[in-house]
């Protein structure tokens, strides 16, 4: 043993004593570093064994109830996932049904799962329980092919689902199929069509076509995990037969991460903005001290490993993430290597800010986050540099910090271990995201050489439309209540099949906003639900993406409200806020707009009514608004 | 490596590193369950780098089992 045994005591003492202080950010900081250490496991068992001892209330952690079924003994899966949601900022409250029940407690409405009221539900079943024709007996069914037991799976998933979904509104997520580690024909097994992996991938092409037909459904690729880690590594046959737990210890928490990375997306805790460093991080050396042909960035090693890098966050850039870059160097310099050098993939077009001068990246990525609107716990910071990272960490803990690894052919690995960009629906707007930042920067500057406010409105030349919500916008409706944060009145998270139920009750409007100035379509950025009650509209949901804050939309989305009330005879307008941590720009938005307030709870939720009898919302003049009847005949 | 054990065993266990001594058997202690137990020996394994098979596993069944099973182990 190189390291002491005491080696993680000042990393424990440090958690237990940001816990008891109330600071997250410290309090996962700590977890994360001695989550890394040696000797995990008794870690791992000290840091969940903390967590269920301290009231966890102050720390502002989002709570989601997750539900295990397996076929397997999956108890050994509980305290990474505990922990791992905690290092998410998310505390979990985790309902494990016993093994081999997942039939039963989904069939069964008075099941202990249904009383637990999940947020999301893991359904962790063997490809072996679903398919023993395929596993055990190839030999029987070789022949005659799979296709008659692969239709049956096909037909007793979607039962499944289907009898989950009149229970439950829970994001159901679907492991699929691993196919056997050793096919029985050897290597006949891939000459055949008849073949066991054949079969397997039949099977889950079945079932990924069963769950896309299933909103709040989602296919975990446990097949993809299982084979990037490597089927040897994965099991462990001791553990399978002696504790009915076939997966190995070691790869648990590979596992509890890839739960995450979904349980992240519906607490809208997805990642937004990644910073990176430049010397040594995009290229190889340092361009002060290198210059323009001395840095490593070509064909050959190191440079084709920067490269490779390069590629990789551009692909992050086209899925959604905004670029920024954090660096200490000279400006000129580092346009030269963006403008002139033949090999750089990263273009200044893909980045949404560049900070580079010689003041602390810790001030550089606050000023990123402001300038771009974005929260610092949405941004990952990338660096090689030791120092620079513990910097930023020291100041800023709520960011998350990659410390790139020495070697550069490493780079890509770290900056997708974790995950932390993943999401779980990629809309349209996700690909465009990167340009509407840039087209908020535009914006903003015209606001610097406006004059008044008004003239600034006026400027910007703004069309908004309503439209109600539709199978093509269901996905994008869903993304928005899991990701807004500043202007969301209520802060309610819905997954598709919320919404679906919604859109399927006849006393609920649903509109989506989607708003243009003259940079461009900013696409769908607002989402409003409301339910007619009695003489009342009442509000669910009003939310507003922060690319547009500050351009009187949300009047204009209370005008709509109010004509949508008027319209249907209702005689006054309801709203609630729900404070939370993050919405203070909303919190006054019924105040403003006229309406009185009710009642205050003791938690702070202030219920607001606008009498329409004898007030209404009127529109602002600088927007033009085109109503849903237009966009419907839209091409 | 008995420090290390107890530290191992109390981390586990949730027991008090100090309370831990021969008389500790799976037995007398009502966090060892069988749940407890395969979290010890996994726990074991990473902080010793080593593998028991199942017959270990089986024999290891108080404090004093764990330290001489281990001790075999690493002298092998």
């Amino acid at each position: 043993m190189t390291s002491s045994p005491n080696a993680g005591d000042a990393l424990r003492a440090d958690f237990t004593a940001a816990l008891s202080a109330g600071d997250r950010h410290k309090a996962i900081q700590a977890a994360r570093n001695l989550t890394t250490a040696e000797a995990r496991a008794r870690h791992v068992s000290f840091l969940v064994g903390a967590l269920g001892k301290t009231d966890l209330s102050a720390l502002g952690l989002k709570k989601l109830r997750v539900a295990l079924l397996s076929s397997f003994s999956i108890e050994f899966l509980r305290p990474h996932l505990i922990l791992d949601a905690f290092l998410s900022g998310i505390q979990a409250e985790i309902y494990l049904a016993g093994f081999g029940q997942f039939q039963q407690e989904i069939r069964n409405p008075a099941s202990g799962l249904y009383s637990f009221v999940p947020d999301v539900v893991i359904l962790a079943v063997e490809g072996e329980v679903w398919l023993p024709q395929i596993y055990r007996r190839g030999f029987d069914h070789a022949m005659a092919g799979f296709a008659e037991v692969i239709k049956n799976f096909a037909s007793e998933l979607h039962s499944l689902i289907a009898a989950f979904r009149q229970h439950s509104t829970a994001t159901l997520l679907v492991n699929n199929l691993a196919p056997p580690v050793r096919p029985q024909l050897g290597i006949l097994d891939a000459q055949s069509e008849f073949g066991q992996r054949a079969g397997i991938a039949q099977a889950n092409d079945q079932l990924a076509k069963v769950v896309r037909g299933s909103p709040g459904v989602l296919v975990v690729d446990y097949e993809r995990v299982v084979s990037y880690h490597g089927a040897a590594n994965w099991y462990d046959q001791r553990m399978h037969f002696y504790a009915g737990a076939p997966v190995s210890m070691s790869m648990l928490p590979k596992l509890a991460g890839e739960y995450m990375k979904f349980c992240r997306a519906v607490c809208g805790l997805a990642k937004k903005c990644l910073v990176v460093d430049l010397d040594n991080t995009l290229w190889g050396g340092v361009i002060g001290e290198d210059g323009l042909s001395g840095i490593r960035l070509d064909a050959v090693y190191p440079g084709n490993a920067f490269r490779a890098f390069q590629n990789e966050i551009l692909n992050l850039q086209r899925r959604g993430v905004i670029l920024a870059v954090a660096s200490k160097n000279n400006v000129g310099e580092v346009q030269e290597v963006f403008n002139r050098h033949q090999h750089m993939i990263l273009k200044p077009e893909h980045f949404s800010a560049m900070e580079v001068n010689w003041e602390p990246k810790s001030i550089s990525l606050e000023r990123i986050a402001r300038k771009l609107n974005i929260s610092l716990e949405h941004m990952v910071f990338a660096d090689d540099n030791p120092a620079e990272c513990a910097e930023v960490s020291r100041h800023l803990p709520m960011v998350t910090v990659i410390q790139l690894p020495k070697q550069p052919e490493l780079y890509i690995s770290a900056l997708h271990e974790n995950g932390w960009f993943d999401t779980i629906s990629l809309s349209n707007e996700d690909q465009r995201r990167a340009g509407l930042y840039k087209q908020r920067d535009e914006a903003e500057t015209l606001r610097e050489t406006s004059t008044s406010l008004d003239d600034f409105l006026r400027g910007l030349e703004m069309e908004i439309v309503f439209a109600p919500v539709t199978a093509s916008s269901l996905a994008r409706s869903s993304q928005l209540t899991q990701k807004t944060n500043q202007l969301n009145t209520t802060t309610l998270r819905l997954n598709e099949s919320d919404i679906t139920s919604r859109m399927n009750d006849s006393t609920c409007s649903l509109t989506v906003v989607t708003v243009k100035d003259r940079f461009g379509d900013n696409g769908i950025v607002g989402l409003m639900i409301a339910r007619f009650q009695a003489r009342a509209l009442e509000i669910e949901v009003f939310l507003l993406s922060c690319r547009v804050i500050g351009r009187s939309v949300e009047t204009a989305m209370l005008a709509h409200l109010c004509d949508q009330a008027l319209r249907r005879d209702a005689a006054e307008l309801c709203g609630q806020i729900i404070p939370t941590a993050k919405n203070i720009p909303v919190r006054d938005v019924f105040e403003r707009h006229g309406f009185a307030k009710l009642e205050e709870s003791a938690s702070g939720a202030t219920t607001w009514r606008l009498d329409l009898t004898r007030q209404r919302v009127p529109w602002p003049q600088w927007i033009k608004v085109v109503d849903e009847e237009a966009f419907a005949t839209k091409p | 490596m008995e420090e290390q054990v107890r530290r191992v065993m109390a981390d586990i266990l949730e027991l008090d590193p100090k309370s831990i001594d021969t008389s500790t058997s799976k037995d007398s202690t009502s966090s060892w369950d069988s749940l407890g137990h395969i979290n010890l020996v996994v726990a074991l394994e990473q902080e010793f780098q080593v593998s028991f098979d199942v017959s270990e596993i089986e024999s290891m069944l108080s404090f004093s089992d764990v330290l001489d099973t281990l001790e075999r182990k690493l002298q092998a």
